[in-house]
């Protein structure tokens, strides 16, 4: 038969340049590639030169840069910062958001209520979040030193007290973020299998047994899969503290990534900069690393 | 087969619309990134060539100002439209002006403060102003001042053409003020009253006996600046150099640093003087008269105005022997264009000039124009109370010109805070100024960008 048509066995098989995957992929991996992978390696290009805001054509360093940030204490300041509001916010992110889940999940009367309440500071956006918390720290005028007052103690310079700046930050992330916990929480519990429970309620177990022997062990998974995504969140902290102190006081709680941006974007050294970016990039990776040889061990 | 569904594999009418649908798809992502570029390139020289495009950090009241300014200065630059783009004024607008300008894609002219020349120029930012064409409209050497010309200045070409200074001063009530015995005869502030450190603590007890209140109202706590803009021009008032060679070591005098911060200190310890304001509360102090002076920057003039119409100024008094007045001063700037065309160049010089000359608009917000013709005026000698501080800008002091130093910058911050606890946690000042020269000496060591 002459009709191309006519027979599909004459449609030419599959002699593609590109496999069909590729093809589909294509959208997705060209954006991936412009957006992540090409910057990334600019960056990486960047961290070993001298580029800056100027007009002159950035130079080869080798690794300079990184020399000097390993001998750079405010980088180690902001490193430790990073990783303190890490572990400070971790904790009670994870904790918090699995009492308020189990709360909830108890059958408190008018769930959808608390669901709603607990989650909707999630749904604001960070700038909002800032503005408020700035308010209720406000030192004359705030709510939290009013009610201090009005039991008698001395109000609190929650922002501008270097021993005070770091906690008041965790408690504005925590009051904006435990939602989305909670909900990962909740949504784990509501998918305890309900046989597991009527067995222990045959066998005469109390709330507390079922608690302990059921539903902790049942949560297990989604609570290392909180903790992970939870790190990860908090070890990117940038935008609240730069809103709630600008790092201060006397960059008692400026992040490494606020650090970078101060280097990279008030101090024109893109070089130097993206040598810190990197070097903060590879603490992520490990941490990354890690969580995940801990998480297939638990699965095993 | 009825059932068989069609597969790709068999049928040639799907498999040619899925390679045609994702070519498409290719090509509209192309497209669109293609676009993307395009725009970017259209914006860039789109510009229409009567029109000079200006960047500023002026929104508020200097925003409404400048618009009044250009709307005026068009008779002097006929054929030529200024089109504004107001940037929020902070760090982020010289990210955004050394950004654009590393790039060639700034705008014509920009307003960028005098202080932070020494960031730009050297890095080869900016592009030199032509003086013979200034000359040419109107704006000589001689329109302005030496403390103020000088700092436009690097290598022996022009950066800036100033369009103000903006001192740190000090506003207060006339009426408390007079039952203090601190006003002369002709209603300006008796400067010698204040010449002194303990003269200048006693006249804050007289002011406090006489407003009821407190005395003298500085807002620095939390602040990124203030701290530093009181103790650089109590400190140039003692004639301590302040050389910051490149690399460092930072070359002061530690013993005058710490008298500066001490008096300072005992300034807003509280006894006389509101203790712990930051600057918002300081401004509230002051309007709501709970104080009857405050150290301020000339800049909140109209806020001072709004709450008490006769409120009058001074010259910041000189408190250590030498006179110096702690400013900075907008100035126009010429953000670099490796392919800048000769005529529009000229236009944009002409429009500057043009603004200039319109300064006695800008005057009414409490700036003081820089342009020498605007100040000798009749109309500018009878504003009150800006010509009681016109002097100040005979004295003034920048910050250091270095790279790092300037409006907006983590240096002011930096330089801040160790005062903060100075004043504030009662860190001892010999102990706060050596650690203001650690951390200059931290901010020296680093490479400039330049």
């Amino acid at each position: 038969m002459s009709s191309p048509h006519a027979s599909p066995r004459t449609a030419p098989p599959v002699r593609r340049f590109l496999p069909p995957g590729l093809l589909f992929a294509l959208p997705f991996l060209v954006l991936f590639g412009v957006f992540m992978v090409w910057p990334l390696a600019q960056g990486l290009w960047m961290s070993l030169t001298d580029a800056s805001f100027s007009a002159h054509a950035p130079a080869f360093v080798g690794l300079d840069n990184f020399t000097e940030a390993f001998g750079d204490a405010e980088m180690w300041r902001g490193l430790w910062h990073t990783v303190w509001f890490t572990l400070l916010s971790t904790v009670p992110l994870v904790l918090v958001a699995l009492g308020m889940a189990l709360l909830v999940h108890t059958g408190l009367p008018g769930q959808w209520v608390w669901r709603l309440a607990f989650f909707a500071p999630y749904l604001l956006p960070v700038g909002v979040v800032s503005l408020l918390w700035i308010w209720l720290y406000q030192p004359d005028l705030g709510l939290y030193n009013h009610l201090l007052r009005a039991v008698g103690l001395d109000g609190v310079a929650w922002l501008s007290d270097e021993s005070v700046a770091m906690y008041a930050i965790v408690l504005a992330t925590l009051w904006w973020t435990v939602g989305f916990n909670f909900l990962l929480f909740l949504a784990a519990l509501q998918a305890v299998p309900d046989h597991l429970y009527e067995a222990a309620a045959i066998d005469g177990a109390g709330a507390w047994r079922r608690l302990w022997s059921i539903t902790l062990p049942q949560l297990g998974r989604i609570t290392a899969v909180v903790t992970v995504l939870q790190i990860l969140a908090s070890l990117k902290v940038f935008e609240q503290v730069y809103l709630l102190t600008k790092g201060g006081p006397d960059n008692s709680t400026r992040p490494i990534l606020e650090y970078m941006y101060d280097v990279g974007f008030t101090g024109y050294r893109l070089g130097y900069a993206s040598a810190i970016s990197y070097i903060f990039f590879v603490l992520v990776l490990l941490a990354s690393a890690v969580q995940i040889v801990a998480l297939r061990r638990k699965e095993k | 087969m009825p059932a068989s569904p069609p597969s790709s594999a068999r049928s040639n009418g799907p498999g040619l619309s899925r390679r045609r649908m994702l070519t498409a798809t290719a090509a509209s992502a192309a497209a669109l990134l293609g676009a993307g570029a395009l725009s970017g390139c259209g914006s860039a020289l789109a510009a229409d060539d009567d029109t000079v495009r200006l960047w500023d950090l002026f929104s508020g009241a200097d925003g409404g100002l400048l618009n009044t300014m250009v709307d005026e200065a068009a008779p002097d630059m006929p054929g030529t439209r200024i089109e504004r783009t107001v940037l929020e004024w902070g760090t982020p607008y010289y990210t955004k002006l050394a950004m654009a300008s590393a790039g060639g894609r700034g705008p014509d002219v920009a307003v960028s403060h005098m202080s932070r020349l020494a960031g730009y120029a050297p890095s080869g930012l900016l592009d030199p102003w032509d003086t013979s064409l200034l000359e040419e409209f109107g704006l000589g050497r001689e329109d302005f001042t030496d403390a103020v010309w000088q700092r436009t200045q690097f290598e022996g070409r022009t950066y800036a053409v100033p369009l103000d200074t903006h001192p740190f001063i000090v506003f207060f009530h006339p009426g408390p003020t007079a039952d203090a015995g601190l006003l002369t005869k002709d209603g300006t502030l008796d400067t010698d009253a204040f010449s002194s450190p303990d003269s200048f603590l006693e006249a804050g007890r007289e002011l406090a006996k006489a407003s009821g209140g407190q005395g003298i109202a500085f807002g620095y706590v939390t602040d990124t600046a203030q701290g530093w803009r009181l103790f650089y021009g109590l400190y140039r008032q003692t004639g301590g150099r302040f050389d910051l060679p490149e690399g460092g070591p930072a070359e002061v005098d530690e013993d005058r640093m710490a008298e500066v911060i001490a008096f300072m200190a005992k300034l807003v310890d509280g006894t006389v003087n509101p203790r712990q304001l930051d600057y918002a509360s300081g401004i509230a102090a002051f309007t709501n008269r709970q104080t009857a002076m405050i150290l301020s920057g000339e800049w909140e003039l109209g806020t001072y105005r709004t709450a008490d119409k006769d409120v009058g100024a001074a010259p910041f008094p000189t408190v250590f022997g030498t006179p110096a007045v702690y400013a900075d001063a907008h100035s126009f700037v010429l953000p670099r264009k490796p392919d800048a065309d000769p005529g529009h160049r000229r236009r944009t010089h002409q429009a500057v000039a043009a603004l200039l000359k319109a300064g006695q608009t800008w005057a009414t917000a409490g700036h003081i124009p820089s342009y020498g013709p605007v100040t000798r005026t009749k109309d500018y000698r009878a504003l009150q109370p800006q010509a009681h501080y016109v002097q100040a800008q005979e004295h003034v002091v920048l910050d250091p010109a270095v790279w790092f130093a300037g409006a907006g910058s983590d240096f002011q911050n930096a330089m801040s805070q160790v005062l903060q606890q100075a004043l504030l946690d009662g860190l001892a000042p010999d102990r706060a100024a050596r650690a203001m020269v650690r951390r200059l000496n931290t901010f020296l060591s680093k490479p400039s960008p330049a």
